[in-house]
């Protein structure tokens, strides 16, 4: 696959902070790509960096490998931060202003306005509308002129609950129209449910990328427990693949490597002469793991 | 550069501020002038023929030109504001991230706003053309004369890129519209005379004249009436051509100064 965005070493300093330390990673084309990360985490920094309106300290990054940067940016469609629009014009008027810029054509604004719920409301000054209007605005912005890409950061702020599921959905269909979304969020409910692919960013480090099934089933755990617990702590300490091991309560927690099963974990066991009383394996959710690499 | 203009367009052909600025300014002009040219404002005056003019009330050709220009070079203060709310706007709005965002770059979008400058001054200028020639045609119901004194109108022009050029760095340095407005007025209606008289008392020249604004209004002087110009009584001047090429030099430096500015910080 190609890749859509490709970023090397980028870095970033406001004043002695550092807000992106040498961030690489590339977007393939057609995925759902999330940047995850705790409030301050780099998100939007490194967002602001990709469409120009920050200046990066050191690094490099391309668009559709290699085209100019003023010409890339026509072809994506993007919300950064909050929904930026001129408050004294309406939302059509606005959408006029969105589609000369990226020159597309101004008679496509019914059709976004429509797909995100607010054609009645296109002769409305923009400063009248609620905070969840503006977002959808701005997502409608972002579709304007059948973008390729589109640029998410923090899409469903301000939304009510079925505000949110709308844009999950609108972000799956897109998904399957083939369009490539970089979504940057910190709620990892809305990440885990939409996203192929990942990268998470922790104080401007990035901590890991990847396809989303690999990055995060890497470390599922499987709990055991045994009458003997001392036996069992020794036994699996020899065992391959095992990474960590940790005693919580009755139970032994053992954070694995991809390919360890619970089957394989069961017939070691029973080849050192150990019956298990307890044999899970448990999925770790998102959550649980961005709360461990981020803390 | 029609691109650019074109969406500066669609920023302000509805935005009711604009308008009635542009308004105010053309009222302004047409109003006060005319009034000037029935000799109604006075010093001392309040009933009609009263009180000493020491503004001259004659508006035919080529005469017209300079007072109406020097009555606009004030006026022009309302067009400044309009450059500085809706540069600030943009600010304020984010829509000057929307729109790079969107495909623009700094610099266009720099140039979008330089560009609308210059025809923000040929509009102003048209407004003098037309009150200047309308009330030059009433006082003397003859056009004789009409392109003698045109040169003022060139002089306007560059006065109004000056406060406008100004206003806009202004804007884009300080980029809230209180502060720039606020600031915009203090320096150019008494900041800048403090600093023209300590200028003018230490070097003993009118080099006070210099100053960014100053360059600019000295092109088009007050309309004094020729009975006041025999007295002796009009303060010294450097020549012409000193403040053309200053008013020049001013409007260059706003120009590289906004576009360094922007190109060195984030947006």
């Amino acid at each position: 696959m190609a890749s859509i965005l490709s970023i090397k070493n980028i870095s970033k300093s406001y004043g002695p902070i550092q807000a992106l330390k040498g961030v690489s990673f590339d977007v393939p084309e057609g995925c759902v790509f999330g940047v995850l990360g705790p409030n301050g985490s780099g998100k939007t920094t490194l967002l602001g960096i990709v469409l120009d309106v920050l200046l990066a300290k050191g690094g490099t990054f391309s668009w559709f490998d290699g085209m100019p940067h003023d010409e890339a940016r026509r072809q994506i469609g993007s919300l950064l931060e909050t929904p930026n629009f001129y408050h004294y014009l309406s939302a059509y008027d606005n959408l006029e202003i969105t589609a000369a810029i990226r020159r597309k054509g101004k008679d496509d604004r019914d059709r976004v306005l429509k797909q995100v719920g607010l054609f009645e409301r296109k002769d409305s000054k923009f400063q009248s509308f609620s905070l969840g209007m503006k977002q959808r605005l701005a997502i409608g912005a972002a579709l304007l002129g059948g973008a390729k890409v589109l640029v998410l950061d923090e899409p469903t702020n301000g939304l009510d609950p079925a505000g949110i599921a709308e844009i999950r959905e609108l972000i799956r269909e897109l998904h399957k129209q083939g369009i490539t979304i970089i979504i940057a969020s910190h709620l990892l409910d809305e990440i885990e449910k939409v996203c192929t692919h990942v990268a998470i960013l922790k104080k401007g480090d990035l901590l890991l990328s990847g396809p989303v099934d690999e990055v995060l089933v890497s470390e599922d755990q499987v709990e055991v427990r045994a009458a003997d617990m001392a036996g069992l702590q020794q036994a699996l300490q020899t065992m391959k693949g095992i990474k960590r091991i940790k005693l919580v309560d009755t139970t032994l927690q053992l954070a694995c490597e991809t390919d360890v099963t619970p089957v394989q974990v069961n017939e070691f066991c029973i080849r050192k002469g150990i019956v298990l009383s307890h044999l899970l394996l448990r999925k770790k959710s998102l959550e649980s793991k961005f709360m461990e690499l981020t803390n | 550069m029609i691109e650019l203009l074109a969406i500066e367009w669609l920023k302000i052909k509805r935005y009711r501020t604009f308008w009635i600025l542009i308004g105010f300014f053309l009222a302004l002009l047409l109003l006060w002038n005319y009034e000037a040219s029935q000799g109604n404002i006075n010093i001392g005056g309040g009933r009609k023929n009263h009180g000493m003019s020491i503004v001259n009330s004659d508006y035919s050709f080529p005469q017209a030109w300079g007072s109406t220009g020097y009555w606009g070079s004030i006026f022009i203060m309302f067009i400044s504001i309009v450059v500085i709310i809706i540069t600030t706007n943009e600010y304020g709005y984010r829509t000057n991230r929307q729109n790079v965002i969107d495909g623009l770059n700094k610099m266009k979008f720099y140039h979008a706003k330089v560009l609308l400058v210059v025809v923000l001054c040929i509009a102003s200028t048209l407004c003098v053309v037309l009150v200047g020639g309308l009330l030059g045609w009433l006082h003397s119901h003859s056009f004789a004369g009409f392109f003698s004194g045109f040169r003022q109108i060139a002089y306007f022009f560059l006065l109004a890129l000056d406060y406008l050029g100004f206003a806009l760095f202004l804007a884009l340095l300080i980029r809230r519209s209180g502060l720039a407005i606020g600031l915009f007025l203090l320096y150019a209606m008494f900041l800048e005379t403090i600093l023209w008289a300590i200028i003018n008392a230490h070097t003993n020249k009118p080099y006070g004249d210099l100053l960014p604004l100053q360059a600019s209004d000295s092109l088009l002087p007050f309309p004094y009436p020729a009975m006041i110009k025999m007295m002796n009584v009009v303060p010294p001047s450097l020549s012409m051509t000193t403040y053309l090429m200053t008013t020049c030099a001013w409007c260059a430096v706003y120009y590289f100064a906004g576009r360094a500015l922007l190109l060195r910080r984030d947006w």
